[in-house]
């Protein structure tokens, strides 16, 4: 049967970073294969610092982590064989084209010059990447090289691809490029560990996610489940003039830019709704998205200020 | 990984790393040159001539140490700043086969300098074969402890600009303080015992023998091959042991 990725009590405490929190405080998760999991977190969550496990980057601290069955710390050049990695911030050779690039890649992997030639083209034109396949990567713009990047490593026959932040940095048509690009790597069967601060993209690209906060998983499941699991599923934001206390007792409310977002059951939120279109005021009305679902369990919004962990970019 | 897939992967890096950088920027060829060609330039000028085999040798030494020190720019530089090291660490290329064709690139780029000093050595009157061979052999070495050292400091380098910190002292180890431009003779007697702890001292020694400049004895020809060649296989070992291939 084939597998995924799964961890045990996985810990992760930084060489220089003694003293404060760990990067991973004991991670329990089961990473289905041929899925996209999606890792979402704040900044410093441990996002970067799970996938960098799990792509034999880094050296856990303690706990058990398999991939595709095999022990990522002992069996390390194993798994190096059946991966592939987009890192974080990660940017391509500048004195190469993304062709050359993408083709050099497969090479390096051992593929043949026919084989990666092939290869190549058909993947720089899932991303519309041809009309600048022959261009100097460094006459691209910031988000084409992210867009080669990601090219680079969806070319390849890895099993387990990890992509850590791959769409930070390009507009909504190329995002959405790279989206049909890993639905389509999902659709070969292979995983796709994904991190990403889009919630939309979290929520579009994966059949599970987890969250993590403190080097934690406070939340796991498919998207559509955890929803359900929200103690008040409904959203209602209503402008400040709306008197506080009252807001308090319809459900949970939180200020927001120009007035406040207030989660609640759906009995309630209409109740709500209905007071404040009385008074005539400007209401919007909905079930929470996962933006909110992360808001609710973290109890701060997503691209809040970053934590200070040490070496943990994410 | 097979053989033929490894040897495959190696003469893919070397060609991303050594043959598409020239092509794109082709100073890089000379800039590998420029020093080494101007302390022969001060060292011929300054001895009237006498010194010009020195200055040749030291300026084949020297080409063949710069690869070191570029090696662990690039490869402090790919590690850093571009997250290079990262996509490779997480793919079927080893940390052997990664730094054997890194290695190779940074030989690429001394050749055309590498052709200059052996023209001049013909210039300046030849040697003989055995002389070339055992030349070749002694670069060969410094090639290898060069790169292994390199290697090794870059993946414990934290910020590019840390290589440019410490670049001056692994110069004065390698380049300045042994006899790469001069007989060991010439150095203070104090001094002379620190030159020994480096292992281009002996493979300067060993060059001026080839060369013909400085004759060495059987023992004393015995004893710098062996501490060349231990200083060689050690360093190597230190980077299979130590380098840092996984961050800890």
């Amino acid at each position: 049967m084939a597998e995924g990725i799964r961890a045990r009590a996985l810990t992760k405490r930084y060489p220089k970073s003694k003293t404060g929190p760990p990067a991973l405080a004991g991670v329990d998760l089961e990473i289905p294969p041929g899925r996209v999991f999606g890792l979402i977190g704040r900044n410093g969550a441990g996002k970067t610092t799970f996938v960098r496990i799990c792509a034999t980057q880094l050296t856990p601290t303690s706990g058990e982590l398999t991939v595709l069955g095999l022990d990522a710390v002992r069996e390390a050049s194993e798994v190096r064989t059946r991966i592939a990695c987009v890192p974080q911030e990660s940017r391509p050779l500048y004195f190469v084209t993304s062709r050359q690039l993408v083709d050099l890649y497969l090479r390096m992997r051992g593929a043949d010059r026919t084989a990666a030639a092939l290869r190549a083209k058909e993947v720089l034109k899932e991303l519309e990447l041809t009309e600048v396949a022959d261009k100097l990567v460094s006459h691209l713009s910031g988000g084409m090289r992210r867009r080669v990047m990601v090219a680079m490593v969806l070319a390849s026959d890895a099993e387990v691809l990890f992509l850590d932040e791959p769409t930070t940095g390009l507009d909504p048509v190329a995002r959405r490029d790279v989206w049909s690009a890993i639905r389509r790597v999902a659709r070969d069967n292979r995983t796709v560990v994904l991190t990403t601060h889009y919630l939309d993209e979290a929520e579009a690209l994966s059949h599970e996610l987890a969250l993590l906060e403190g080097g934690r998983v406070v939340l796991e499941g498919r998207p559509a489940d955890l929803r359900g699991r929200v103690r008040q599923p409904w959203r209602v934001t209503v402008p400040t003039e709306f008197p506080l206390e009252e807001l308090r007792s319809y459900g949970t409310p939180s200020p927001v830019e120009g007035g406040y977002l207030v989660f609640a059951t759906e009995p309630a939120a209409r109740e709500l709704a209905m007071a404040a279109l009385q008074r005539g005021m400007r209401i919007s009305l909905g079930p929470v998205s996962l933006e909110d679902l992360f808001l609710q369990t973290v109890g701060k919004p997503l691209t809040g200020p970053e934590e200070p962990l040490e070496s943990e970019a994410s | 990984m097979t053989e033929r897939r490894r040897l495959r992967s190696l003469v893919t890096l070397a060609y991303l790393n050594g043959v598409l950088p020239i092509k794109t920027q082709p100073l890089y060829l000379l800039n590998l040159i420029a020093s080494p060609l101007s302390f022969l330039f001060f060292i011929d000028i300054a001895s009237h001539g006498v010194l010009l085999l020195y200055g040749i040798s030291g300026g084949m030494v020297l080409t063949v140490l710069t690869i070191g020190s570029s090696l662990q720019t690039d490869m402090s530089h790919y590690r850093q700043d571009l997250k290079w090291q990262d996509v490779v660490v997480a793919s079927p290329v080893e940390a052997t086969t990664y730094v054997a064709g890194m290695a190779l690139s940074e030989l690429l780029y001394s050749l055309p300098g590498m052709g200059v000093f052996v023209a001049l050595w013909i210039f300046a009157g030849g040697g003989t074969l055995l002389g070339a061979v055992s030349v070749a052999i002694v670069l060969l070495c410094v090639w290898a402890f060069a790169s292994a050292l390199g290697f090794t400091l870059a993946t414990y380098f934290e910020d590019v600009r840390e290589t440019w910190v410490f670049a001056p002292f692994i110069s004065l180890g390698l380049t300045v303080l042994p006899p790469v431009y001069y007989p060991i003779t010439s150095l203070p007697a104090s001094v002379r015992p620190f030159a020994y702890l480096s292992p281009t001292t002996y493979a300067a020694d060993l060059l001026h023998n080839a060369i013909g400049i400085q004759p060495l004895g059987f023992d004393a020809l015995l004893l710098n091959w062996g501490v060349l060649l231990g200083f060689t296989a050690a360093l190597l070992l230190l980077a299979g042991l130590k380098a840092r291939w996984r961050d800890p």
